[in-house]
Order: structure tokens, then C-alpha cells, then sequence
């Protein structure tokens, strides 16, 4: 009976599996962090504009709303890392004395979205939000 | 029978070939990383310390009811933000940031003319204030921050809310 020597092929074949099952799941995990690093950060920026925005937008009077400029007023350098994007700001009424303004930030071409809504009540021009 | 040692050439390549592939799919994703960290400021929300400083600047702001250009040694500029702020009880109470050393924000709270509190934040960017004059002529207070490659990282607008 002669003595083979080295693997058999499924052996081998099962090496090669289990290798690249590992190496497949590596890479995957690796892509997958990554890609949620850069939304996680994406996201960050997105919020502090919209913040600013929002707190822009609680001092505009209550009468005043309707006749703004459905854009962003405030600085968005903050958003430099993000470009293209696009901003927006809609104004809904749901009752008269109630608006619903949202802003919105779209960037990825428009794959990703960061939204904002405040809601501003009609105070008489009391002052308060 | 001559028993040969060795690898053909057809198996060398295909293991050259399989190995270039991984080589490639790192190198790219590696490209990829760099070239994100290059384009995207350092996350400073996430650390307690700079989440703390913009939590409790955004409060103090918010009870801003005027920015004193001076207080004793202290001077408004955009290193150093002076705030008069109220209270939970009411009462007044100035308080100074100062952002002047690096990786470093101290906050000083007086009342009247005596500290009353103190507290250091360690490990966080280097602040700067500037106002923001909003439309309706409101004075607001505008904090940014830049990593360590100038990167701006934070920049948030914090609007006292109406004193009557």
C-alpha cells in the first residue's frame, strides 16, 4: 500500500471555505464601519445646521413666517464636507394659529436626508416660542 | 518516472491572482478611509467633555440677557465670551469663558464681583465666539471650533430667548 503524502481536495477545499468565509466577513465588517463613520459624521454636521436654522427661524414672528424665503438663512460653512447638498425649509399650517416649519438637508444626491421641525404657535407677539 | 518539485506556473498565477484581489479590495477601501478622514472634520460631539461645554454654553446663552464687554480683567473678544445671565433663582450672575489656552475652556461664574464657581474642560478643540446678528436685530452668539487641521467641527448658533 503506498503512503500518500500532502491534503486530499477536500481538504484543501475546506480550507479555501473557511478562509474565505473569514476573509469575506472581515472585509464586510470593515466596509460596513466605515460606511456608518461616514454617515455618523455626515449626520452630525447636518444636525448642527439644522439647529442653527431652527433657532434662527424661532425668532421670526409668528406673522412674519409665511413671507420668508424658503431657504437657509444661517452660515452653512459647517456643511462644506457634504457638498453637493441642498437645503430647504417648509411651512405648514396646520391650524391658524399653529405652523409646522421644517428644514431639511439632502446630500448623496438626495440619497441621504437630515430633517427639523419646530412648531411655532401665534403668542400675540408675546415673545415666547 | 521524474518526480518534479515545485508549483506549475499556472498555479503561481491564479494564487497571484486571487492574492491581488484581496491586495486591491484593501488598498481601495484603505483609499477610501483616508480620503474621508481628509474631507470630514474630527467628531467632537462624541466626547463628554466638548458635549458638556456646548450643554451648558447653550444654557448659559439662553439666559443671556446682555454681553458686558468688560469684567474685571476679562475682556469680550472672541477668545474670552463675557455673559450676564439669569438664574434658576432669578437672580444675576456674570459668567466668563475662557478659551485662551489651548485644549482648554474655563468657566467663571461671579456673582457680583465674587467667583462663586469654576470649572476646567481638558482635551477639547480650540473654541471662538463671534456674534451673529440675527434679522430681527437680536444679538446671537455664534461657537466654532476647527480640528487640528482647520477643519471647522463645530458651529452652532445659541439665540438668548426673550427677556421681558
Amino acid at each position: 500500500m503506498s503512503k500518500s503524502r500532502g491534503f486530499t481536495l477536500i481538504e484543501v477545499l475546506v480550507a479555501l471555505l473557511v478562509l474565505t468565509i473569514v476573509i469575506t466577513t472581515t472585509i464586510a465588517m470593515f466596509v460596513e464601519r466605515h460606511k456608518r463613520l461616514k454617515e455618523a459624521n455626515e449626520t452630525i454636521l447636518a444636525y448642527q445646521a439644522l439647529s442653527n436654522e431652527a433657532e434662527i427661524w424661532r425668532r421670526v414672528a409668528f406673522a412674519q413666517l409665511d413671507a420668508e424665503p424658503p431657504t437657509f438663512q444661517s452660515d452653512t460653512a459647517i456643511l462644506a464636507p457634504l457638498n453637493p447638498y441642498s437645503t430647504s425649509v417648509k411651512i405648514d399650517t396646520p391650524r391658524a394659529d399653529v405652523k409646522s416649519v421644517t428644514f431639511t438637508i439632502r446630500w448623496s444626491n438626495a440619497q441621504r436626508t437630515a430633517k427639523l421641525s419646530i412648531v411655532r404657535a401665534d403668542t400675540g407677539g408675546s415673545g415666547l416660542w | 518516472m521524474i518526480r518534479q518539485r515545485g508549483y506549475t506556473l499556472l498555479e503561481i498565477v491564479v494564487t497571484l491572482a486571487v492574492f491581488g484581489i484581496f491586495l486591491l479590495i484593501i488598498v481601495l477601501l484603505t483609499a477610501d478611509m483616508r480620503a474621508n478622514e481628509k474631507r470630514y472634520p474630527i467628531n467632537y460631539m462624541a466626547h463628554p467633555e466638548v458635549s458638556s461645554v456646548m450643554a451648558r454654553l447653550r444654557r448659559d446663552i439662553f439666559d443671556t440677557t446682555y454681553y458686558p464687554q468688560n469684567f474685571q480683567s476679562y475682556e469680550q473678544t472672541s477668545r474670552t465670551l463675557l455673559l450676564y445671565t439669569i438664574d434658576q433663582t432669578g437672580f444675576g450672575k456674570t459668567v466668563v469663558y475662557d478659551f485662551r489656552t489651548k485644549g482648554e475652556v474655563h468657566r467663571k461664574e461671579f456673582n457680583a464681583s465674587d467667583l462663586t464657581s469654576e470649572w476646567v474642560a481638558h482635551g477639547v478643540p480650540d473654541f471662538q465666539f463671534t456674534d451673529y446678528t440675527l434679522k430681527t436685530g437680536q444679538v446671537a452668539a455664534r461657537i466654532s471650533a476647527t480640528d487640528s487641521q482647520g477643519r471647522l467641527a463645530i458651529d452652532e448658533i445659541f439665540v438668548p430667548r426673550p427677556h421681558p
